[in-house]
């Protein structure tokens, strides 16, 4: 089957981001296709470059860009809502002239148009919220 | 607006339980609903618990002019969203009168909420 | 039938009564993170209504020194099992 994630919660202040994360393993384990994780709300924190948490903790930036690594799996990031908490690509960081940019790849800034479309194209979109 | 039946379904249902101005949940939700149904799906919201504040009249900007969620509700009809829908044990829990209510919603007893969601393809909640 | 997935605890939030508003007659309801405190047998009152569609997260159990006590309407899946629920549903409702 072709599943999609909708993530709403931030990492380290809520356990949306590891249950996402386990549920993504375990589906893929399963031998079922990850289309892509949508970031929205506090989620999309998850795509904090800068994130630099302790080395013993689990790094979730760097677990989502392994999974698009290992598996191809689109990390989309909603732009409204990322815009507003200060998370910008290059792209936007000069359109905006900040001296800095807080996402890169394999995160991608897109509208909340790809979170309908990977609903419409998916056969399981889950929610995991704060 | 249609009181049939078959008008209940659609490809796009948006559960909205989170009141105005406290948080984002209620514009974000509706920015979902909104780009759905630019994108040509059929789209219902269905105000739960909380979310019914959504639709109390003399709302107004909060101070330090945040925007709050009445002018983009006043929007659905330019979308075409008129499939709306209230949930009338929470409108009974807060004493608040469905016909003092902004857009005139169709209210709903609990049965009918599994009903709804049954009638759509994909769920979203907010 | 649908997945119903709830992760508050009926011990601090009301969203339970939310999803179960939203259960039909064969939908299943699957606790995680937070909601597996439901799985207490002082909380799991709160899901007398679904005998034998009530779930919840073994991992997320196990984390909180839960697993050998949960009431004995509870059944626990694992995060595999958490995805063959997913499979068996035609679609999921998350109530956080």
């Amino acid at each position: 089957m072709r599943y999609g994630i909708l993530l709403m919660g931030a990492p380290y202040s809520d356990q949306a981001s590891h249950s996402a994360l386990r549920f993504a393993r375990a589906l893929l384990a399963r031998g079922h296709a990850l289309e892509a994780v949508f970031f929205y709300h506090d989620g999309v924190y998850n795509a904090a470059r800068l994130a630099a948490p302790p080395q013993d903790e689990p790094h979730l930036v760097d677990a989502w860009a392994a999974l698009h690594a290992e598996h191809g799996v689109s990390l989309e990031v909603c732009i409204a809502a990322a815009l507003r908490r200060g998370l910008l690509d290059e792209r936007e960081a000069a359109r905006h002239g900040k001296a800095g940019h807080s996402v890169e790849a394999p995160f991608e800034l897109t509208g909340v148009g790809q979170l309908i479309d990977l609903g419409r194209r998916c056969d399981r979109l889950v929610t995991f919220g704060p | 607006m249609s009181h049939d039946h078959d008008s209940a379904d659609g490809e796009l249902l948006v559960i909205l339980r989170h009141a105005p101005h406290g948080s984002s949940w209620l514009r974000e939700g509706l920015d979902a609903a909104l780009v759905a149904a630019a994108f040509g799906q059929r789209v219902s919201l269905l105000f739960m618990g909380e979310g019914v504040m959504a639709l109390v009249d003399g709302q107004e900007a909060g101070p330090l002019g945040q925007k709050g969620t009445a002018p983009t509700l006043r929007m659905l009809e330019m979308y075409d969203i008129d499939a709306l829908w209230v949930e009338r044990e929470a409108l009974a829990a807060r004493g608040l009168d469905e016909a003092a209510l902004m857009l005139a919603p169709r209210c709903l007893e609990a049965p009918g909420i599994v009903e709804l969601i049954d009638a759509h393809d994909l769920v979203l909640t907010f | 039938m649908k997945l119903h997935i709830l992760n508050r605890s009926p011990g601090v939030s009301r969203v339970h009564e939310q999803a179960l508003a939203a259960m039909g007659p064969d939908d299943r309801l699957l606790l995680i993170e937070d909601g597996v405190q439901g799985a207490l047998p002082g909380l799991a009152g709160a899901f007398a209504a679904i005998p034998g569609r009530l779930f919840a997260l073994h991992e997320d159990l196990a984390s909180r020194g839960l697993l050998a006590r949960c009431d004995a309407a509870v059944q626990t899946v694992d995060a595999d099992g958490f995805v063959a629920l997913t499979e068996e549903s035609e679609q999921t409702l998350s109530w956080y």
